[in-house]
């Protein structure tokens, strides 16, 4: 199914006191200072491997957020498929869509399996305890992730490869159509970095899972995604297939910085070298 | 610096000499070391009970000048300035009413160790048995030179216990919980009288024997199980005269109902008892060992 | 790894796991059945042993007699009207207290956090100070005037921290609930201070006495009273462990795999302040059951709270019954206060908690 958000609007401030919006207006205010995001339409291909791209404070983060329900937008829609998000319950958005965010930090200590279970937790009813079924798909989530010899470890041992893999077997658990991932590897070592980005090209093959991506490293998404949008200040500055998208006048345009962006043949794609500060 | 201020100044030293040797440190009782006030040149402060009745049955009232937030007796005390308590006395206006004779309690240093420094005699009271309060009321007497007044109180109540005595001699004594205290409307946080102090020493003179009389406590905590376990044959509660404002007497003494097998509940022998008398160790305890005693044993008490 | 050899990898570690998988945790029914029958059994002896133990030695056959009348039966009267209502009410108390201290650490994403943290405590014992202090007397049907007192005190001040913690459209905030149920608990604490500054001895006495906490209750009435209010938490309790879980992660985390996070919290709050006013109402604050009990149980039975809140309620059940008995044998004829009790186990307790993690 299609993901789209169509023409959104976020401001974390929430709505002013009469309690809703006059267009992007706000009488006597800055409108553009006030939304985090602004009249943002971006539309996910079903199975694409997408990337949200842009510095810090761009809104990608926000953006994920709205597409996963988190977050509702002011103003526009979010929709899956034909159905708006805002129209249904978080069990039913959590049945398609899973997020992986930057961190987990869980309050008690569980085990990765227990962790991963929780994807379970949307398809299993009010009183329900999981069942056989449920634990071969939550099995078979860390088979998937190459995490299956720490089932029975507890999560807040691992190092952060380990725990990133474990989250994303949990959201894999949930048995999505999208994957939303939050800078899944902004916190990890260069190895783990790695592996974590094939192991998502390789799910995004095999499972037929649309995924997207939000991440500041231009690298990454290079390397990994087959669409990109770019978003700077709130707004969508460019979206496409990432050969046509990622060029040096729109890094420039995006960073403020001059970069070789080439296709690597040795990588086997495109990557962005910095070479001068404007 | 001018002739004149200099006097001053030596008439200030002077004084303040005369003070320091009025007034010891210890400061616990001065009534021995201090020469005598001039009696109706004192003026009297007292921040305890006992001491205010006590002093105005002495024949010290006139003297009186100020009292505490919880005295309640003898009624000409309701026009006196209030100066706090145990806990909050109000040192400030102790001293302003310039009192030469002031009685505080035995954990106050604080205010004792003030006083001393202000050259202002302090009583400390005691808290214990009978013998307690007679030796109190003398005390106070030799304080404010009406010894004799105060030896005729003694003697008068003396008497007055003697009576009772005499009155439920031979009778036989019944065993008796003494309640202090308890959460109002239900059976909940009983206190009583232990085997030592004021109250214990009443009911024994009233002619009832202290079910727990084998607690070496003023007062004591007993669970539900233990009172029936010992099972009284008359119950008193003895409570101040507030105590239980928005009910009724019935109605407190229906509380005790579910104890069904204490021998004071089946035998109708629950007695709830409010009054000044009954709780403060002052001149009026005798009428509390009254009317402790005309409650256990009426009997005697019917020409 | 290339592709082909990677898929390999993942087939042998699907075989690993089965292979971990049997001699490692039996599946959840299995371990739930087993905790709730094991802590059950314990819940069920203290329930029936202790009303047997006390300062008093009586005749069990005397007291189940039933050609004796009741009047006059003291060994009847000991056991069903001091003895066994005490017991009830430790227990209902215990799992109350217990249950609610894993509710309130789950909502709080904190292990430390207690029944009392959020400043339900504080406002049930400023109700039950103004009412001995004032000394009003003012009871409804079973409801006498000190429990009606705290409880009212307690919703007052759950209420606060609600209204205080609930920002418009969003989820609350941990941090604001615990920041708003210290300060309530400050501000009460002082109020507290202040009435008793004034109150003469008898009543300050009183006061001090009431929040060491008193299960001695004499009569089933403020049990019958207390019942309901339990049973509705503990209602509400049922529907909440599983989404407790994933609400551990942290709001977004809940709400990403399916949680009405706003209705999960509300229903928490709710019913975790519920438990402990109740439980408050009848027996005074009694301190560090709802601590102590939910670690001992996470470290017999791990985290998984579907598995935590019901063996938690029975073994706060059990320990408190268990901690009063000591409380009224230990130093016979005087009684501890049990919370002075439920503090020299919990004290040490948790030094010893710190210093393993340390």
């Amino acid at each position: 199914m299609t993901l789209s958000a169509d023409r959104v609007s976020y401001s974390y401030a929430g709505p002013p006191k009469g309690g809703h919006y006059d267009g992007l207006n706000r009488a006597g205010h800055d409108a553009s200072s006030e939304f985090a995001l602004r009249d943002v339409s971006v539309t996910i291909a079903p199975r694409s491997l997408t990337g949200l791209l842009g510095p810090n404070g761009c809104g990608k983060t926000t953006l994920l957020k709205l597409m996963s329900g988190v977050l509702k937008p002011e103003l526009g829609s979010v929709r899956l498929g034909q159905r708006e998000l805002r129209g249904l319950s978080a069990r039913a958005i959590a049945q398609q869509i899973a997020v992986v965010p930057q961190e987990t930090h869980p309050a008690f200590d569980f085990t990765v399996l227990e962790m991963v279970l929780m994807g379970r937790h949307p398809h299993l009813g009010a009183f329900q305890l999981e069942g056989p079924d449920d634990l071969a798909i939550a099995r078979e989530s860390l088979a998937a992730t190459g995490t299956a010899q720490l089932a029975h470890r507890s999560y807040t041992t691992l190092s952060g490869g380990e725990k990133q893999r474990v989250v994303i077997a949990s959201a894999l658990a949930q048995k999505p159509t999208v994957l939303l991932l939050d800078e899944p590897t902004a916190s990890l070592d260069l190895g783990y970095q790695l592996e974590i980005a094939s192991l998502l090209k390789e799910l995004n093959r095999e499972r037929r899972v649309t995924m997207v991506l939000a991440t500041h490293d231009l690298n990454l998404a290079a390397s990994l995604c087959d669409t990109l949008v770019l978003l700077r200040e709130g707004q969508v500055l460019m979206q496409g297939p990432t050969r046509e998208v990622l060029t040096s006048a729109t890094v420039k345009q995006l960073y403020g910085v001059i970069a070789d962006v080439s296709f690597h043949e040795r990588a086997g794609h495109i990557t962005v070298i910095p070479v001068q500060r404007p | 610096m001018a002739a004149g201020t200099k006097r001053l100044i030596a008439a200030a030293l002077v004084l303040v000499a005369c003070g320091a040797g009025l007034v010891s440190p210890a400061g616990a009782d001065l009534t021995r070391s201090a020469p005598r006030l001039q009696s109706e040149k004192a003026r009297i402060v007292s921040l305890v009970p006992a001491l205010t009745e006590m002093f105005y049955a002495i024949g010290a009232g006139p003297q009186v000048v100020g009292v505490g937030s919880f005295d309640q007796f003898p009624p000409e005390v309701a026009t006196l300035p209030r100066l706090g308590a145990l806990l909050d006395p109000d040192t400030e206006r102790i001293l302003t009413l310039r009192p030469t004779l002031v009685g505080i309690y035995g954990s106050q240093t604080d205010l004792q160790a003030q006083l001393a420094r202000a050259g202002i005699r302090a009583y400390v009271y005691r808290h214990g048995g009978i013998e307690t309060i007679y030796r109190t009321m003398r005390e106070l007497g030799t304080a404010t030179a009406r010894e004799p007044q105060a030896e005729r109180l003694v003697r008068d109540l003396q008497a007055r216990i003697a009576t009772i005595r005499t009155r439920v001699r031979d009778r036989t004594k019944p065993k008796v919980l003494l309640v202090i205290s308890r959460q109002p409307g239900t059976l909940r946080e009983i206190y009583v009288s232990g085997g030592v102090g004021f109250l214990h020493e009443m009911l024994e003179i009233a002619g009832g024997r202290n079910v727990f009389a084998d607690v070496a406590r003023e007062s004591a905590q007993p669970s539900q199980e233990t009172i029936l376990a010992r099972a009284p044959d008359i119950v008193v509660e003895v409570h101040a005269e507030g105590m239980f404002k928005t009910s009724s007497v019935q109605n407190e003494k229906a509380v005790w109902a579910p104890l069904s097998s204490l021998p004071a509940v089946r035998n109708n022998r629950v007695h709830v008892l409010l009054g000044q008398h009954l709780v403060v160790p002052g001149p009026r305890f005798a009428g509390g060992a009254e009317a402790l005693a005309r409650t256990i044993h009426p009997a005697a008490f019917n020409r | 790894m290339s592709p082909p050899s990677r898929l390999a990898a993942s087939a042998r570690q699907a075989l690993a796991v089965d292979a971990l998988e049997r001699p490692a945790r039996k599946p959840i029914r299995t371990r739930l059945a087993v905790t709730i029958a094991g802590f059950g059994a314990l819940a069920v002896a203290a329930i029936a042993l202790a009303p047997l133990v006390g300062s008093t030695h009586i005749s069990l056959s005397r007291a189940f007699d039933r050609s004796i009348p009741f009047a006059d039966n003291v060994d009847a009267q000991i056991f069903f009207v001091a003895r066994l209502p005490r017991v009830l009410s430790g227990a209902l108390v215990g799992a109350a207290l217990a249950a609610a201290g894993v509710v309130f650490q789950a909502l709080l994403r904190n292990p430390l956090a207690t029944p009392f943290t959020l400043g339900v405590s504080a406002g049930a014992s400023l109700g039950a100070m103004l009412v001995l202090i004032f000394g009003v007397s003012l009871s409804v049907g079973p409801f006498s005037t000190v429990p009606l007192a705290s409880f009212a005190g307690a919703a007052v001040a759950a209420g606060i921290v609600y209204r205080l913690a609930t920002p418009y459209r969003r989820a609350m905030s941990t941090a604001v609930l615990l920041l708003a149920g210290v300060t309530l608990n400050s501000f009460f604490s002082a109020l507290i201070m202040f009435a008793q500054y004034f109150a003469d001895f008898a009543q300050a006495y009183r006061a001090s006495r009431w929040l060491m906490g008193d299960l001695d209750v004499g009569s089933y009435q403020p049990i019958i009273a207390a019942v309901p209010l339990v049973a509705i938490a503990f209602a509400v309790f049922a529907m909440l462990p599983s989404a407790l879980n994933v609400l551990s992660l942290g709001p977004e985390a809940a709400a990403t795999r399916g949680v009405d996070v706003v209705r999960a919290q509300r229903l928490a709050f709710f019913s975790a302040s519920l438990a402990t006013s109740a439980a408050v109402s009848l027996a005074g604050p009694i301190g560090f059951i709802g601590i102590v009990v939910p670690h001992l149980v996470r470290l017999l039975v791990g985290v998984d709270h579907r598995i935590v809140l019901p063996a938690s309620a029975l073994f706060g059940a059990a320990f408190l019954v268990a901690c009063d008995l000591g409380a009224r044998t230990l130093l016979a004829p005087v009684e501890l206060p049990v919370g002075v009790l439920t503090a020299m186990i919990g004290g040490p307790f948790f030094l010893w908690l710190l210093v393993r993690k340390g």
